[in-house]
């Protein structure tokens, strides 16, 4: 029983994402720093635990605004995203504060995420300490701590995706409540949209929450 | 609000200042939010000379930004903490 897991790397450029690719695929490439070094869709294949895991790697973004053209790759194949993938989510734990934007975004798509906590090294280094279980229940997702470039935490990230796959992790989807009147609106959006096809394949909160930030994108995935 | 405020494109290189506010329509606007440039938020200038880019660093991550954009966000220097209410919500 060979089965299938896609694993969807997410992350702002040089989070070390292409370095868990490589990790997890064992492909060898150039990790560069070009800007945009991976607008084309990388993908690689690997096996554990039993299953066939295919790794797609996703263009380095710092949000899901769909403002450029990375961003909108990225966004859509996570809107596009199948039962069977897993998010990862590769953050820089030397800058979370930066790393963790997108990570808010991507949870609150609805998607299942696991947080990979990278260069841990050098968190440690900078003198970070970070509570990993009081993180991973604030975000309502697990979390894998990494130093990509040493190879350190790869097993425990393959290990937490077929656990994630199982249905064995699941977590309560991330909710920020946004004040009395941005909810208000939400509260009166989410059940028109509920009814649409649209609303049907993603989650209506945060199909609500774009409309509210006149994101153009869905605007017109309404309207089409 | 602010007593001394300068569009960050006058900022010389090596300065660390504050931002203050962002003087955009709204998608320059919601950009400079998702990358960072929000108020209260330091921002230390890497690189800027004349009308060319300007570089900064913000959050640990260096940016570049045009003349243009770097004029439409206005900044204080970082000499005393002023109380910014905006930005943090919680």
């Amino acid at each position: 029983m060979n089965r299938n897991i896609i694993i969807a790397l997410a992350g702002n450029p040089n989070s070390g994402k292409t370095t868990v690719f490589n990790n997890l695929t064992g492909a060898h490439q150039h990790v560069g720093n070009w800007p945009g070094v991976t607008v084309e869709k990388k993908e690689g294949v690997t096996e554990y635990g039993g299953y066939r895991l295919q790794v797609v790697d996703l263009p380095g973004v710092y949000s899901l605004t769909a403002y450029s053209q990375d961003e909108i790759i990225t966004r859509d194949y996570l809107m596009n995203a199948g039962p069977g993938t897993v998010v990862v989510d590769i953050v820089d734990a030397s800058n979370l504060e930066r790393n963790l934007y997108l990570t808010i975004q991507v949870l609150e798509m609805g998607v299942p995420v696991i947080v990979a906590l990278n260069m841990m090294d050098q968190a440690e280094s900078k003198g970070h300490i970070i509570d990993t279980a009081a993180l991973s229940k604030l975000l309502g997702a697990p979390i894998v701590a990494m130093s990509a470039h040493r190879n350190r935490g790869t097993r425990e990230l393959l290990e937490a995706i077929v656990k994630m796959a199982n249905g064995a992790s699941h977590m309560s989807p991330l909710k920020i409540r946004y004040g009395r009147e941005v909810e208000e609106e939400i509260a009166g959006l989410e059940p028109l949209i509920s009814t649409t096809e649209l609303g049907r394949a993603y989650s209506p909160r945060w199909l609500a929450l774009k409309l509210l930030e006149e994101d153009e994108e869905i605007a017109r995935r309404f309207e089409g | 609000m602010s007593l001394h405020t300068m569009p960050l494109s006058m900022a010389a290189p090596g300065e660390t200042v504050q931002v203050v506010e962002v003087v955009a329509g709204r998608g320059l606007n919601r950009r400079l939010i998702d990358m960072g440039l929000v108020p209260g938020t330091e921002v230390k200038v890497i690189n800027s000379q004349g009308a060319g880019a300007v570089i900064v660093e913000v959050k640990g991550t260096r940016l570049a930004l045009g003349h243009g954009m770097a004029h439409k966000i206005r900044v204080s220097k970082n000499e005393q903490k002023h109380h910014h209410c905006a930005g943090r919500q919680s």
